[in-house]
């Protein structure tokens, strides 16, 4: 096949428009569904819907994260260390269900349908004045993205660590009945093995430079999407997960019997080959797409809401995961992950 | 996506922004022929737009400067993500479509080029996001310097781009 048999295939018909019938369709539609008009006034690249989707399944990858661990019965071993980085479709379902327990963004209300979180060391965010003292305080180099940064992304860097964290959850068959009870559903019995069984979670120390965030000392923000950063890049410490008393068969066994979960997270999930070193990240099936990347040599992941304009890469390399995310196209997301250094 | 089902029309046909209309008349034709291109199906075609239109009007002021490119870019993202979704025609669907390809009236030609149409809408599904939209852009007719506006590029690097997606769809046939 040449260019002209690809132009042929591509372009040889053309649709057969009517405007006005289109028109008379989408007054019809808006007036169905009830949709009102923006009335925000024009900014350049508004916050699009992922971000608000990717922080609502936010939670429930912490849940998946737990649950897809693995463990050696009657040892304390590391049982999780990502390596790699793997895509889970999470659908407008899946959140309604797994996340009913979470009333909220806390990690201890959402996991405590599922037994009892507690934090031994918790995330301190804080905000420090430049890259080196960033490093200073997270105890690595943080990479910083080369100049020039893309379009769009303008103003002053603002640099945010956080502490190595731990934290502990005990799986318990009466809070998962209690929890259950309360809202008034049904879910699986815990397995006996499970009931009591300890996970322990460490994560971080963290760096963060955002560009475009509202400086809340600031009376005015030049260059901001309203106080919503325009390019995040994340690095941290790989988190790592112990385990005294659960395999990651019966963990992810357990995730699979939860009612509602959509077929497509459940063979997501089934798919993962190493569970003990691969990070599911949620991507909300209705709104984004995502593909592996090659990104610092390495195999990442590309979720982009399904407009184009706003983007993420998450990959890990040398015991470190990196992350940067922004409202930009997938090719300037992958520029700026290219030149960290 | 919206279903094509016919309306029932209870409620009364909304009032819609002037601005809106305008920008709807002027970019609709657009809008599905670049969702055409990908699809090669004037329902869905039209099924796509109108639910970047309605992405659009919930989100974003009628009037922004980047209007007619957000609309390009999300018609081309949006096909693709039905074309990635809807998996393979049968050959039976796509030997329905032969009757309509008018440059091809002899049927051995028409089901050549009907499986032409399949593999390059395959090739297409399986192209990085990029090189896809680029392509799909670029025979929908859409100038470089709209291209370069919807992907966020310099205009001057829309050829270099268009060639080096080219040379992948290439690659895909090898």
């Amino acid at each position: 096949m040449n260019a002209h048999d690809i132009e042929r295939a591509l372009a040889s018909r053309e649709p057969t428009t009517d405007t006005e019938q289109g028109l008379e369709r989408f007054r019809a539609r808006v007036a169905r569904e009830g949709v009102q008009p923006v009335v925000a006034p024009a900014r350049r690249r508004p916050p699009t819907r992922w971000l608000q989707a990717l922080a609502a399944a936010a939670a429930v990858v912490l849940v998946a994260s737990a649950l897809a661990l693995s463990g050696v019965a009657g040892t304390v071993l590391t049982i999780f260390e990502p390596k790699s980085v793997t895509a889970v479709p999470v659908t407008q379902a899946d959140l309604a269900q797994l996340g009913s327990a979470c009333r909220g963004a806390h990690l201890e209300e959402c996991l405590g349908a599922y037994g009892t979180f507690a934090w031994t060391t918790p995330p301190q965010p804080s905000e420090v004045r430049s890259l080196a003292a960033a490093s200073a305080a997270a105890g690595f180099a943080v990479l910083a993205p080369a100049a020039p940064l893309p379009q769009g992304v303008t103003g002053a860097t603002r640099y945010g660590v956080i502490n190595r964290s731990t934290a502990t959850f005990s799986f318990s068959a009466d809070a998962a009945r209690a929890a259950a009870a309360k809202a008034g559903r049904t879910i699986p019995p815990l397995p006996k093995n499970m009931d009591g069984a300890k996970l322990t979670i460490t994560g971080g120390p963290a760096a963060i430079q955002v560009w475009g965030a509202a400086d809340p000392a600031a009376t005015t923000t030049p260059n901001t999407l309203g106080g919503i950063p325009t390019l995040i890049v994340g690095q941290a410490k790989a988190p790592t997960v112990t385990s005294d008393g659960v395999t990651v068969d019966e963990l992810r066994g357990y995730l699979l019997q939860q009612p509602g979960l959509s077929p497509q997270l459940a063979a997501a999930l089934r798919a993962i080959t190493d569970p003990s070193s691969t990070l599911p990240v949620p991507v909300p099936a209705e709104l984004a797409i995502s593909h592996p990347v090659k990104v610092q040599g390495v195999d990442g992941l590309f979720i982009g809401d399904s407009t184009g304009l706003g983007g993420a890469v998450i990959w890990q390399k040398d015991g470190m995961m990196f992350e940067v995310l922004g409202s930009l196209t997938e090719t300037q997301v992958l520029a700026v992950a290219n030149s960290l250094k | 996506m919206e279903a094509t089902a016919p309306e029932h029309g209870r409620e009364a046909p909304a009032q819609l922004p002037t601005a809106f209309e305008r920008l709807f008349r002027a970019e609709y034709p657009r809008v599905v022929r670049v969702a055409f291109r990908v699809l090669a199906d004037q329902d869905e075609a039209e099924d796509v737009a109108q639910d970047v239109f309605l992405s659009f009007y919930r989100a974003h002021p009628a009037t922004a400067e980047y209007a007619a490119a957000w609309l390009h870019a999300a018609a081309a993202h949006t096909a693709l993500n039905a074309l990635r979704s809807r998996g393979r025609r049968t050959t039976r669907e796509a030997a329905h479509a032969i009757p309509e390809d008018a440059a091809s009236p002899d049927p051995a030609d028409a089901v050549a080029v009907a499986e032409t149409r399949d593999e390059v809408r395959a090739i297409l599904a399986r192209l990085s996001e990029r090189d896809a939209v680029l392509l799909t852009l670029r025979y929908a007719g859409l100038s470089y310097a709209e291209i370069a506006g919807a992907i966020d590029v310099r205009a001057s690097s829309v050829g270099t781009l268009l060639r080096r997606a080219e040379d992948a769809f290439r690659r895909e046939l090898a």
